[in-house]
């Protein structure tokens, strides 16, 4: 009965200067609003990247040349394509090998000239790396064999030539002065940091050694494992049949290292997981300044409305009633504040869900949670003032000027 | 039988190291159904034994019995059951919830009391009524004159079915005519047995009253009683 009175006295209170309760609230607002939005985010980002490493087929490993350091024999064999193929030969794991040369070389079309990057690799380079030829055709592993001159182009390649990509398939180019004849063109990636695939040329593994560079050196050896081995698994494999290609007795270094990119993405969730930390925290102080705020205008609305507490403590208010009835205004404006957060957050969620390609799922636990912790700091900073109404002499405060 | 009777009441305040004896034993009996006026300048002390007899303070020593029930020993919330059951208050500025209607303003006591809501409103409809306000009881108070808001005040004192109606200066805030009609009201109320103190400095107000009584330096000057017209 006195709960449900002071419910919507409360409400009243709070109607009856609402632009002053809402101004009140604000500090509320964003604080529940960055702990959902964060939460959002964070579960999102969380589940964007946890879908990248389940969510494929398999993961991949790379392998790089490295000298081996304090070795007896100064190991200068680097990585070969015939390390390659020995991997590729293992059948103990279905992996797929994709051997890389890199190197930069002169492409010439027509009166115009650039430095281009050349990647010389197999016929997996495309699934391997998730790419796709927009125009023409990819090479095969005949054209490989047969070291073809033949070479497809990133997408941009065209526009430096001072032509588009399109029109050059099908025409001669000279790469190094050796003359290819354009089969296709990629479709466009987008710069990856620290190299652009669409300012790239793509040549045979082969045409590329023999042809072009004129070493058996390759640069790198992408692994692709499937997701039935644990990436460790897949690790041991690889040393197991390099040691074996280099001959690298027991108790020797490795002369080349072998990268788990997923490492990667749990820095990745490292950071994120730090990130939402940092802005809880922040949502916490927020919550914080809120509800002093709160507490302040509690305090002047008590001033405010010494007469009405008298009245109320005349008419047979007891302390519990009046100190219920100021505390549930204070509960109640700071669980407006969290409701106006929880939307405001699940607003800005939604759109960075949306401009990220995201699912969107809130947890019923942090809009809930976020709420009572709003309304707990409600009665936190609500108590003192309304023991100062509770306190007030009816008679004293009847008759307050 | 006497309603109220207060023996040897003193009230004493301290302001900073002075002690200020506002009430300086006082000591009277009200009887059931009477009519009374409690008079004095302002200082006389007239407030605080209005207050102490309205439950709102208690004395420093003696003795108040309401309805033989000992008051001046009880705590706060115990006084504040007694302002709610016994004492139905008007106060001089009507002192009405200015965003709640009449009805709700009536049923005000009825919530602190606990009474079930479909009571509530049963018991502040007919307190309505009885002061002619039947058909102003969805109005709030800015949209009702100072008469009617006055005779809103006195349907919320008598809702509980007081013991006393206690008026602090009922009509210092109304025009003579209107101050008429609330006295008017104040006879009846008195006919079908009202226990009624009024507080005044008026001596045309006062006149209204059976008996009036007059404080000065904290001390009862007189106590005349009129012989019934």
């Amino acid at each position: 009965m006195i709960l449900q009175e002071s419910i919507s006295t409360a409400v009243d209170a709070i109607r009856a200067n609402l632009m002053r309760s809402l101004l009140t609230t604000i500090a509320i607002v964003i604080g529940t609003a960055s702990v959902i939005a964060m939460v959002g985010i964070g579960s999102s980002a969380q589940r964007a990247i946890d879908d990248s490493i389940t969510n494929l087929s398999a993961r991949t490993l790379s392998v790089y040349p490295s000298r081996g350091r304090g070795s007896k024999t100064v190991n200068t064999s680097p990585l070969v394509i015939k390390d390659a193929d020995a991997l590729i030969k293992d059948k103990e794991i279905q992996w797929r090998i994709a051997p890389e040369i890199r190197g930069s070389k002169t492409l010439k079309f027509g009166n115009e000239s650039i430095s281009i990057s050349v990647i010389g690799a197999r016929e997996n380079y495309l699934s391997i790396q998730g790419y796709e030829v927009e125009q023409g055709i990819f090479f095969t592993e005949r054209d490989d064999l047969a070291r073809k001159r033949i070479a497809v182009i990133g997408s941009s390649v065209g526009t430096e030539l001072k032509t588009s990509s399109k029109a050059l398939v099908g025409k001669d180019i000279d790469l190094g002065g050796v003359t290819f004849k354009v089969i296709g063109v990629m479709k466009s990636e987008g710069s990856s940091g620290w190299s652009n695939p669409d300012e790239q040329i793509y040549i045979p593994l082969l045409t590329a050694a023999d042809r072009v560079f004129g070493r058996q050196r390759v640069d790198s050896i992408r692994v692709e494992v499937p997701n039935t081995y644990s990436p460790e698994e897949a690790m041991i494999s690889i040393e197991r049949v390099l040691r074996r290609e280099h001959d690298i007795g027991p108790g020797e270094e490795n002369n080349f290292r072998i990268n788990d990119w997923s490492q990667f993405t749990d820095l990745q969730k490292q950071a994120t997981a730090i990130f939402s930390a940092l802005i809880i925290g922040i949502a916490g102080i927020s919550l914080l300044v809120g509800g002093i705020g709160v507490m302040n205008i509690m305090l002047v609305s008590v001033t405010e409305r010494t007469r009405e507490i008298g009245l109320r403590k005349a008419l047979g208010a007891t302390h519990q009633a009046i100190l219920l009835q100021f505390i549930i205004e204070a509960v109640t404006l700071c669980i407006i504040g969290g409701i106006l957060g929880v939307l405001l957050g699940s607003g800005i969620y939604f759109l960075i869900a949306i401009w990220q390609d995201w699912v969107f799922t809130i947890p019923f636990s942090a809009i809930f949670g976020s709420v009572t912790f709003s309304a707990c700091v409600g009665l936190f900073f609500g108590i003192w003032p309304a023991r100062k109404a509770a306190r007030l002499e009816p008679a004293v405060a009847l008759r307050y000027e | 039988m006497s309603i109220i009777s207060v023996e040897g009441v003193t009230k004493h305040y301290s302001l900073g190291t002075q002690t200020v004896e506002a009430l300086r034993g006082i000591t009277f009996k009200i009887q059931k159904g009477e009519f009374l006026a409690i008079m004095g300048p302002s200082g006389s002390g007239k407030s605080t034994l209005m207050n102490i007899i309205g439950c709102l303070d208690s004395p420093t020593h003696g003795s108040y019995f309401l309805n033989n029930q000992e008051v001046s020993t009880l705590d706060g919330d115990e006084l504040a059951g007694i302002r709610n059951k016994e004492i139905g208050f008007v106060f001089q500025n009507f002192h009405l919830l200015a965003r709640n209607s009449a009805l709700d303003n009536v049923m005000l006591p009825l919530k602190y009391a606990g009474v079930e809501k479909a009571e509530q409103v049963k018991r502040a409809k007919a307190a309505l009524s009885q002061v002619g306000l039947e058909s102003r009881m969805d109005h709030q108070p800015s949209e009702l004159s100072g008469g009617q808001q006055q005779r809103v005040a006195i349907a919320r004192a008598l809702v509980n079915n007081p013991s006393i109606l206690f008026a602090d200066e009922p009509t210092g805030n109304l025009d003579s005519q209107t101050g008429h009609d609330v006295m008017q009201l104040f006879h009846n109320l008195h006919s079908q047995g009202q226990t009624i103190i009024l507080i005044t400095h008026e001596n045309e107000v006062a006149e209204e009253a059976q008996r009036t009584i007059f404080i000065k330096d904290g001390l009862i000057e007189s106590d005349i009683k009129k012989e019934p017209k």
